[in-house]
């Protein structure tokens, strides 16, 4: 028989819970379920987009066609490279009435007079895509005419106005991704918040139910406190990364391989940064969450004795979208020095290179420090608390009568 | 040997453990006894180290206990407990493996009690599927995957039904014969008397009586007579000094008497008088002892 060193007990209870949950059908559904979410939300915008459009115009009187034809101009000029360029099709109707019938049974998309009016179905709360091609169109249309009828004097002011913008460029450089890293940012915070929750949440209920049914006086026997701790975070939290990672990088394959979202790169900092605080996260709550846990012995009671960590968390994830807007604002800044909501808030900051290194530093080093001591009130919390059955224990009795 | 000594432990008001001190000797089974809340679970929670006395020691060997003495000590809780969706054979694994057996010979060891407990074919079903009397072998499976030196169980006999207890009561009997030392609590004397050499017994968090069981009952201050007479006016019983109480039933006396009683001198008597049918001595019960002495 061997000796079993501290580390060593932890390893065997991190072990099983790898073990037994990760081959348990709930991980597995998940992991599957969250894979089939990930590149339905990446993939099948890509199918449905990929088919050509073809737009009905409907047409009544004179002047219309120039105006379509100008339309299916601008379509093709504007068409990404490797798509297939929208096309337009003229049905021409004698009568208003016919045309406005064919409107409403939707034949037609939409409903041109004489050159002059645009005919649609109801005022959409977005704008309408179509109608304002169709005005463009039908803006370039006269420029033409002006030409024609004008000359060189005309032409030039078409120059003029139709030259090149300004160029735009920012102080760190071309920054290629600059409109999607929010959005990035924003994916990576939701994934995060919903990892962070439902992780800890396994932490919580597998503490709860190992007092529940009295498992716990066995393993307390041989294990110390800690090592039950540390070796249940440790193991569910392996897991929990494992699956972070797994979803997080079939995106990153998903989206540079079928070209999704339209955007050159996913850039990898940004992403490791993620999965760093996602662990230094995924610690705070799950340690805490083990603390909550050891006070119930029925799991209808782990919820509530959880619930102050749960509002850290919504309280953290409502900042981190305050974040996206202003990343240096000063609440920003200070929710970064605070355990619980540093992990939301800090990699939004990053990604939006509104937290300069030595700050980030900073932040993480705070963050590690509060796991260790959050480590060594949650042990003393659980060692109260575990061998108190019954009623929910207080946390202050718990703190007093930790025996181990 | 595992040595307990003056173990003192208070919740609030209530002192649950009062100067509790006994030892349990190896290759001998120990029986606690004492009623409900005299402090049993507490003094067993005490050797796991599962609470910190206010006062008092427990040691092994001469050592005071720690994690590296508890790996080779076997538990089995009151209130049983095991994961209950983990299967029968993989949950002793672990267990094994917690204390400090490799993983194949956690599992061959695991396999081992199984069959020997009757659920050989039982090995791949999670717990929960497993009927109580069944769950509560594999609990005893589980202090016993490590092949403890020192055995302490709560009740280990408590919901069993007869062939259980008789499987329980053979397996404690081999454990001890192969020099562990067992310590069980129990509220069926009859069956500590029988299975044991040493009791304890605590009342009010103190020890009050120890010792070996034949020690016990022959230092107990009462023994009973059953005198059965072929002639009922035999005048013989009159001439016993020391009855405490005497019932009669037909022929039969069942007699109380003191322990210092002559009784060779009460059986000659009764030879000489030639009537006597049947004549039994005896030391009070463990549990008339129990009775008495918590009374």
């Amino acid at each position: 028989m061997r000796k079993i060193s501290g580390i060593g007990g932890m390893r065997l209870v991190a072990m099983r819970e790898l073990r037994e949950r990760g081959r348990s059908k709930a991980f597995i559904i998940s992991s599957v379920v969250t894979l089939v979410l990930v590149a339905a939300a990446l993939v099948v915008p890509q199918l449905l987009g990929g088919e050509a459009v073809t737009h009905q115009i409907g047409i009544v009187g004179e002047d219309n066609e120039p105006i379509v034809e100008a339309a299916q101009d601008l379509a093709i000029a504007e068409a990404e490279e490797g798509d297939e360029p929208e096309l337009y099709e003229t049905v021409r109707y004698t009568r208003l009435d016919e045309a406005e019938r064919a409107l409403s049974a939707g034949e037609v998309d939409l409903v041109l007079i004489d050159g002059a009016t645009v005919l649609q179905e109801r005022t959409g709360f977005s704008g309408n895509g179509l109608v304002d091609t169709v005005q463009r169109a039908a803006g370039s249309v006269r420029l033409q005419r002006l030409v024609e009828e004008n000359g060189q004097a005309a032409a030039d002011v078409i120059e003029i106005l139709s030259s090149s913008p300004l160029e735009v460029v920012s102080l760190d450089g071309e920054d290629p991704e600059g409109d999607i890293r929010p959005v990035i940012a924003y994916a990576g915070l939701l994934l995060m918040y919903i990892a962070i929750l439902s992780y800890g949440s396994w932490t919580l209920t597998g503490v709860t139910e190992e007092k529940n049914n009295r498992v716990v006086e066995v393993l307390l026997a041989t294990l110390r406190p800690w090592q039950l701790l540390g070796g249940k975070v440790l193991g569910i939290g392996l897991l929990g990364v494992g699956q972070f990672v797994l979803t997080i990088g079939f995106a990153f394959i998903l989206v540079n391989m079928t070209d999704a979202l339209d955007i050159p790169r996913l850039p990898i900092d940004g992403l490791l940064f993620l999965i760093l605080w996602f662990i230094l996260g995924f610690s705070v709550y799950s340690v805490s969450y083990a603390a909550a846990g050891s006070l119930a012995s029925r799991p209808e009671d782990a919820q509530s004795a959880a619930f102050p960590m749960t509002m850290l968390a919504v309280a953290g994830f409502f900042v981190s979208i305050n974040a996206l807007d202003d990343p240096t604002s000063m609440l920003a800044r200070v929710t970064s020095f605070v355990p619980f909501t540093a992990p939301f808030v800090v990699p939004i900051r990053q990604s939006l290179d509104g937290i300069g290194a030595v700050e980030h530093v900073a932040t993480a080093i705070v963050a590690i420090f509060s796991i260790v001591l959050l480590v060594r009130l949650s042990a003393r919390i659980y060692a109260g608390g575990l061998l108190r059955f019954g009623r929910r224990v207080k946390l202050k009795e718990a703190w007093r009568s930790a025996e181990l | 040997m595992l040595l307990i000594e003056g173990l003192h432990k208070a919740y609030g008001d209530i002192k649950a453990l009062d100067g509790c001190s006994f030892s349990v000797q190896p290759g001998r089974m120990l029986g606690f006894l004492g009623p409900n809340g005299a402090g049993k679970t507490t003094t067993m929670r005490a050797v796991f180290g599962l609470l910190t006395p206010d006062a008092g020691s427990v040691s092994w060997q001469g050592k005071p206990i720690g994690p590296d003495e508890r790996l080779r000590f076997g538990y089995m809780p009151e209130t049983r407990g095991l994961y209950p969706k983990m299967k029968a054979a993989d949950q002793l694994t672990y267990l094994g493996t917690l204390h400090g057996l490799s993983s194949s010979d956690a599992r061959e060891s695991a396999g081992k009690w199984l069959e020997r407990l009757g659920l050989g074919d039982r090995t791949t079903d999670q717990v929960e599927k497993l009927s109580h009397g069944n769950q509560q072998r594999v609990q005893l499976a589980a202090a016993l995957v490590h092949d403890p030196e020192l055995l302490v169980l709560d009740e280990p006999f408590s919901g069993l039904d007869p062939l259980g207890v008789e499987t329980m009561a053979e397996v404690l009997r081999e454990r001890a014969a192969r020099g562990a030392a067992v310590l069980f609590s129990s509220h069926q004397l009859d069956l500590v008397e029988d299975l044991c050499e040493d009791v304890a017994i605590i009342h009010r968090g103190k020890i009050v009586k120890s010792g070996s069981v034949v020690e016990i009952k022959d230092s107990s201050p009462v023994r009973h007579l059953e005198i059965e007479l072929t002639n009922p006016d035999a005048r013989l019983l009159e001439r016993i000094d020391g009855v405490i109480r005497a019932e009669r039933d037909g022929a039969r006396h069942r007699l109380l008497i003191r322990s210092d009683v002559d009784v060779r001198g009460v059986l000659g008597d009764a030879l000489a008088s030639g009537s006597i049918r049947r004549f039994v001595y005896t030391s009070p019960s463990l549990s008339e002892i129990f009775l008495d002495t918590v009374a």
